[in-house]
């Protein structure tokens, strides 16, 4: 369970990290806003932060897929929130209702992104687990 | 492959012994298929008393302390928890796969990943059972995919 939890958490610092940067290249290019190299730092923290409560998401055991869609809702709410105080608290920008759309954005995107990744690796995954389990069972059927 | 059968001393009790350059799945498969065929498996539906196959069961759940066994269609109710359960025929073709579930791989049609972050097993009667992170790695192992840690 913890090594699941720290590996779940390695993954999503990573992917959380790298799409963070994209968002904040483009905006900074796109906006031509000039930051210290201090921001390569927030990222990392940002990310850091933003993944903690992904890989416990992911480390739950859930019943019913109903129940894990409602953990989805709260927890993409939490990442949002924590998202928009860390904007505030680094001073990349203040609170306003066009910057929390923009930000509702920026979690849009950096959440699609992070699942997307996650679901082409466990595609991957799956797709070498079915060929062990065809070639298990049909040597079993073989044999009968 | 030679068989050979041996009467043991009058005192030592039955042993089987495989002497074999690799053991594959199938074989140890086998052997443990013959030790868990004396495990006698009853399930309860309605007022029906009811001699399980383990073979034929999809999964077992367990549901506010009571744990079920799930065929193609039926549902009967087993004495067992589902530890004892995962002790009996794990060794087998049966995987935990999530807190309260025990699944048979060998009804598992295939895997697929859900864009939340876990698999779902698509079971041979349609059915769908989550497999949840945790038990990822030992399903990997099952499979030969993974080595133990």
């Amino acid at each position: 369970m913890l090594k699941e939890f720290f590996i779940s958490l390695l993954h999503y610092f990573v992917d959380i990290t790298t799409a963070v940067l994209i968002a904040a290249a483009s905006y900074l290019t796109i906006s031509g806003q000039q930051m210290d190299s201090i921001i390569l730092w927030e990222i990392l923290l940002s990310g850091f932060i933003t993944a903690l409560p992904s890989a416990v998401l992911i480390c739950l055991d859930t019943k019913s897929v109903r129940l894990s869609l409602i953990l989805w809702i709260v927890h993409f709410i939490l990442i949002f929130c924590t998202t928009l105080i860390l904007l505030d608290v680094f001073g990349w920008c203040s609170i306003t209702p066009e910057s929390a759309l923009l930000t509702f954005l920026a979690v849009v995107f950096i959440y699609l992104f992070t699942c997307l990744v996650h679901y082409l690796v466990d595609r991957k995954h799956t797709s070498l687990m079915n060929q062990q389990l065809k070639k298990r069972y049909s040597n079993e059927e073989d044999h009968r | 492959m030679r068989i050979i059968i041996e009467s043991p001393q009058p005192d030592d009790e039955d042993v089987v012994i495989v002497r074999c350059a690799s053991p594959d799945q199938r074989l140890i498969s086998m052997l443990l298929s013959f030790q868990t065929a004396q495990t006698e498996l009853t399930g309860y539906m309605d007022d029906k008393i009811v001699r399980l196959n383990y073979q034929d069961v999809y999964y077992f759940e367990a549901n506010e302390n009571r744990v079920f066994a799930y065929y193609h269609s039926d549902v009967y109710e087993v004495k067992y928890k589902l530890y004892e359960l995962e002790e009996l025929f794990g060794p087998l073709d049966f995987i935990r796969c999530s807190k309260s579930m025990i699944v048979n791989m060998e009804k598992i049609e295939y895997i697929s990943p859900l864009f939340s972050g876990k698999l779902e097993a698509h079971l041979k009667n349609g059915e769908k059972v989550l497999i949840s992170r945790q038990y990822v790695h030992s399903l990997k192992v099952k499979l030969g995919i993974e080595e133990v840690d």
